[in-house]
């Protein structure tokens, strides 16, 4: 590619918005929306709704990128109805809100939502990332509000040996570092970035310079990007709990984490549980998830691997193939 | 990896990568005007330092390639090594979240740092000497990262000049510069790896952010003794506030629950009645 065609492809990119699939916000709590998807297809038997719980450090929309890199497409048309929690960007007033607030009131309340709406006792909850933790936990508090729980590179036991994050962690003084106030998006870029800074800060430049000009790569480069690094601040107080309790403690692992006064308890999750693991995740090792299989009690649980990276799990073509109709093939009979 | 192909074939690059990445440098340079632009070394500035690295790893990969063909197993071994090192200098300026370290901001540590803090401004004169302490921590964990980063950078040098092979050469195209450039790339993430997974590295990392938290924790607090001599507001009477406003909202929701029997999914009604009591609250 010549430098003109990727500067003019990159410049007609630049304002290129994420999101495909058409939304609607049904519920609000703070700075929290509750969406739920339109369908595409004619709903799956049983039509429990799946609620989706995303990480609180990165964006949703990375779950309904474009259209043939969308997660929640592949779920719309493989028929389920489909809920997307959006937590927003916290700032200086959200410093003190807490893993309980985040797990036992917004969390609480989009599943009373769905639940009201479709008169159900319990639906389907998909956990991502770090909102694969939070579903946990709200699994283990409110075990008949949810019918099936599926985890997404979910991190579990925080202290597996390639767990890198997890080594620079050990020794920081949580509570000195965040003090009063929230975590910067940006330093927590600058951390994500360094875990393998020579593929993540240069040879994904030198490969977008490499390749063909062709508008939908580009697009689907800068998209990826925007997202990146469009990272909210975090919630001081959460920040420090999920750093101190998770990382440094291993508290899920070791069963001794308590939210708002009450115990998580995992080892009691009797549910259908279904645990998706990236092979080559850089972020979540696929150790760290795998651990959740030897914690819960529940006999109906299933663990699949796919050979991809923790954001190729979103984003890339065998995702899209592979992903969704995994999970709508778990759901059917459950 | 394999050692690179040995033959050559051709000395024809047949697509040459390092204009189309100077012409696009020129490009960007143009539409951001800016001093950093210009330098093509300032990280917050979009593509110019890859860009300048990508230029020199081009060019120096041509004279590697272009040379072993003809030069002995001798010289094409110090080809190698000059190619690494001048690798391992590429990067040694890389921007990584230690490198800014405290800039400007820092406080030098003076001769008071040590001296004992007597009189009306005892408290004062203690504060500016832990800030200059936290601030010589905080550089000193900065130069033992930067030391460590150095350091991986040589021993990925040395696994690159290795995986070159004695005569490591091949048809000087765009797919061999290409291949070169990912072989250094693996063994600059490999030697990181073993690095950052190391105890020193955890260490001077945490030292590193321990340390910039006590001299950030200090200098705010100086600055909101100066707020308090002027009577503006600061941070932490914000907090308190908030701290009350929490609290009180808290009150509200523990007085909003009924005493009803908890159903099947009481968790999330009870919150949700919770949550309105909250939204009443709140502007």
């Amino acid at each position: 590619m010549t430098g003109a065609a990727l500067y003019a492809a990159l410049a007609a990119a630049s304002h290129c918005a994420a999101g495909c699939s058409q939304k609607e916000a049904v519920w609000h709590s703070g700075k929290l929306t509750l969406y739920r998807y339109r369908p595409i297809a004619r709903p799956a038997a049983g039509g429990v709704p799946l609620l989706i719980v995303y990480a609180l450090v990165n964006r949703p929309y990375m779950m309904d990128l474009q259209e043939d890199r969308s997660l929640i497409r592949g779920l719309l048309a493989s028929g389920l109805d489909v809920y997307l929690i959006d937590w927003g960007y916290p700032d200086g007033a959200d410093r003190f809100t807490t893993l309980a607030d985040y797990i036992d009131d917004y969390l609480v309340g989009c599943v009373d939502y769905v639940l009201k709406t479709h008169r159900l006792n319990a639906l389907n909850m998909l956990g991502v990332c770090q909102g694969g933790v939070l579903s946990l936990c709200f699994t283990a508090l409110h075990p008949k509000c949810v019918r099936n729980l599926i985890t997404m590179v979910t991190p579990v036991d925080f202290q597996s040996p390639a767990d890198l994050l997890s080594k620079w962690a050990s020794k920081i003084d949580v509570a000195a570092w965040v003090g009063d106030g929230n975590v910067s998006g940006d330093v927590l870029n600058q951390l994500f970035l360094s875990l393998m800074p020579f593929r993540l800060m240069h040879q994904k430049y030198v490969d977008l310079l490499a390749g063909s000009p062709d508008r939908e790569r580009i697009e689907n480069f800068m998209r990826v990007e925007q997202w990146i690094f469009d990272s909210p601040d975090q919630a001081g107080a959460a920040f420090r709990e999920f750093v101190i309790w998770f990382y440094q403690e291993n508290r899920l692992v070791k069963n001794r984490l308590e939210i708002g006064g009450r115990k998580v308890d995992i080892h009691a999750l009797q549910l259908p549980m279904l645990n998706l693991i990236g092979k080559k995740d850089h972020l979540v090792p696929p150790a760290a998830s795998a651990a959740l299989q030897r914690l819960v009690g529940s006999d109906d649980y299933t663990m699949l691997e796919f050979d991809l990276g923790h954001i190729g799990m979103y984003v890339s073509a065998r995702a899209q193939r592979e992903v969704p109709a995994a999970i709508a093939r778990w759901l059917a009979p459950r | 990896m394999q050692p690179f192909a040995v033959r050559m074939e051709s000395r024809i690059v047949d697509h040459d990568l390092w204009r189309q990445w100077q012409a696009f440098a020129a490009l960007l340079s143009s539409a951001n005007p800016t001093p950093q632009a210009r330098s093509g070394r300032d990280g917050g500035v979009g593509f110019a330092p890859f860009i300048d690295a990508a230029e020199r790893f081009t060019a120096a990969a041509r004279a590697i390639l272009d040379g072993a063909g003809n030069a002995s197993a001798r010289t094409a071994d110090e080809a190698a090594r000059t190619f690494s090192d001048f690798l391992r200098e590429q990067f040694a300026d890389f921007q990584m979240p230690w490198s800014a370290g405290l800039g400007a901001a820092g406080i030098q540590p003076g001769p008071m740092e040590n001296s004992p803090a007597i009189g009306s401004s005892r408290e004062h004169q203690q504060r500016w000497q832990r800030t200059a302490e936290a601030w010589r921590r905080t550089d000193d964990a900065r130069r033992r990262l930067q030391r460590l980063w150095s350091d991986t950078l040589s021993e990925a040098a040395i696994a690159f000049a290795a995986r070159l092979g004695p005569a490591g050469a091949a048809a000087v195209s765009a797919e061999a510069v290409r291949k070169l450039y990912d072989s250094w790339i693996e063994c600059a993430e490999e030697a990181y790896a073993r690095a950052a997974h190391g105890d020193a590295f955890c260490e001077a990392l945490s030292e590193f952010v321990n340390a910039s938290s006590q001299w950030r924790r200090e200098v705010q607090a100086s600055i909101e003794h100066s707020a308090k001599l002027l009577d503006l507001p600061t941070r932490s009477e914000i907090n308190t506030l908030t701290r009350r406003l929490r609290s009180v909202e808290e009150q509200l929701r523990a007085a909003s629950k009924t005493p009803k029997p908890r159903a099947p999914a009481s968790g999330a009604k009870r919150a949700s009645g919770a949550k309105r009591a909250r939204r009443r609250v709140k502007p």
